[in-house]
């Protein structure tokens, strides 16, 4: 569904992605694994058309992202993304942020809208919260929101851009908890993360990102207890130690 | 004390018809200065380099140089380019076209006070540039310009007194004219300075209202 091919991103002199091969199938859940500054968030920003890359070709379901064409607008409806920050609109209630894409993006009527958010608020176990604003919020419910808000739009995948690094320890449980409850419902997911536990439990497929190429793509099982390569079991281990 | 008061009131009549025009040449720059400066700010936050070359320019051009020749520009010079403003006309335009500037430099600290991730938030929920604008980020810089949105009306308000070197007959040309028919300076200028004063009561109650109504999201 989404398929990357000899992939080339540059920030000036610095090359971030060396050629990046991959793919991912519908209902896939791909974990996105690595050290700070591999490239994994700049892979995944590409994705999603928010960063240009100069060189290969990224589809989705055989569509051209190209950040610089309009396309990119519609592609975006149909895979959207949750940040690290959360990035949910301060000026709104819990319940606006999730619909204001489809009302003001997808021209769907308020009644329904509304409706909706209130559903998906209560899948995310926050329909109590529907009017309250995001500084009111824990970070973990606040990142609940945010997945909410991607859902809203209906999307054929979601990207993960580290969504529980930011959170404080005790609240990641919940974060990571609505994702799963995603995956088992089939979404397709590529999530970038340092949640090796989740990576392991939840993801179909673990790529290894280091500096800017995927080093090793594999099952979960494969690359998380049997790795190949030696910067991923120079990674694992260290993340593992902590 | 019953002499002000006394002569007061001969003069009440004469400057409270330059206070009408004060207050409408205030009305009328200010909307031009704040639909301009939003346009300049605009331009510049657009990131396109033909308009935010051109904005960068305009409003580095026109703070340089003094309101009052400006003013003198565009009533003595420009009609010789067969563009004949009335002297009301030529001092809205001209407070009008100045103000943009600083309220542009306003907008900008708004609009740039805006986290990176409310863009890429707007984007990754399909939301294009005019969408996002209006949606997102104007709602929320809103709440930084107002405080000193606030201040440059106040400096409008104050500065409409320039327009009397154009024979605009706003409250000070004709506290001025008074002035100089009656040689009572004390009085006429007591009464002019107590107007400005007592017209900027508006506004400081106009930007505290929008500051509470923007504030609470």
């Amino acid at each position: 569904m989404i398929r990357l091919e000899n992939i080339h991103k540059r920030f000036g002199e610095l090359e971030v992605l060396k050629g990046i091969d991959c793919e991912v199938q519908q209902g896939e859940v791909v974990c996105l694994i690595g050290a700070s500054g591999s490239g994994k968030s700049t892979l995944l920003r590409c994705v999603n058309g928010l960063e240009t890359y100069e060189e290969g070709r990224l589809t989705i379901d055989g569509n051209l992202v190209d950040a610089r064409s309009k396309d990119v607008r519609s592609l975006r409806t149909s895979v959207t993304m949750v940040f690290q920050r959360f990035n949910l609109f301060p000026h709104r209630t819990a319940l606006e942020n999730v619909t204001e894409g489809p009302i003001h993006v997808k021209g769907m009527a308020r009644s329904e809208a509304i409706e909706m958010g209130h559903e998906l608020l209560a899948r995310m176990g926050l329909d109590a919260k529907a009017h309250t604003y995001p500084d009111s919020l824990s970070g973990g419910q606040q990142q609940r929101v945010a997945i909410a808000r991607a859902l809203a739009m209906q999307p054929r995948a979601i990207l993960f851009d580290e969504p529980t690094s930011a959170l404080d320890p005790e609240l990641v449980g919940e974060v990571l908890e609505a994702m799963r409850g995603l995956a088992d419902e089939g979404m397709t997911m590529l999530v970038v993360t340092h949640e090796m536990g989740f990576a392991r439990e939840v993801s179909d497929r673990v790529l290894f990102m280091d500096q800017g190429r995927i080093v090793e793509n594999g099952s979960a099982e494969q690359v998380l207890t049997n790795p190949q390569h030696e910067r991923t079991q120079d990674f694992l281990r260290r993340v593992l130690e902590r | 004390m019953n002499d002000f008061i006394e002569k007061s009131g001969d003069y009440l009549p004469i400057l409270l018809n330059g206070v009408g025009i004060t207050v409408s040449l205030t009305i009328t720059a200010l909307v031009i200065a704040t639909l301009l400066g939003l346009v300049w700010a605009l331009m510049r936050y657009s990131g396109i380099g033909p308009l935010v070359f051109i904005s960068k320019t305009v409003v580095n051009t026109v703070r340089g140089i003094p309101i009052l020749v400006q003013l003198f520009y565009i009533y003595f010079v420009l009609p010789e380019f067969g563009i004949d403003l009335s002297a009301f006309q030529a001092g809205a335009f001209g407070l009008g076209l100045a103000y943009s500037c600083y309220m542009a430099e306003n907008f900008r600290a708004g609009l740039e006070a805006i986290d990176k991730g409310q863009i890429e938030a707007a984007h990754s929920i399909g939301m294009g540039w005019p969408l996002m604008m209006r949606r997102v980020i104007l709602p929320q810089a809103v709440r930084t310009v107002l405080p000193p949105y606030g201040n440059t009306m106040i400096m409008l308000l104050k500065d409409t007194s320039q327009a009397s070197v154009i024979t605009v007959a706003e409250l000070t040309m004709k506290g001025k004219l008074l002035a100089a028919s009656t040689f009572d300076n004390m009085t006429v200028y007591t009464l002019v300075a107590v107007m400005y004063l007592v017209l900027s009561v508006p506004l400081l109650v106009l930007s505290g209202y929008l500051e509470r109504r923007f504030g609470k999201k």
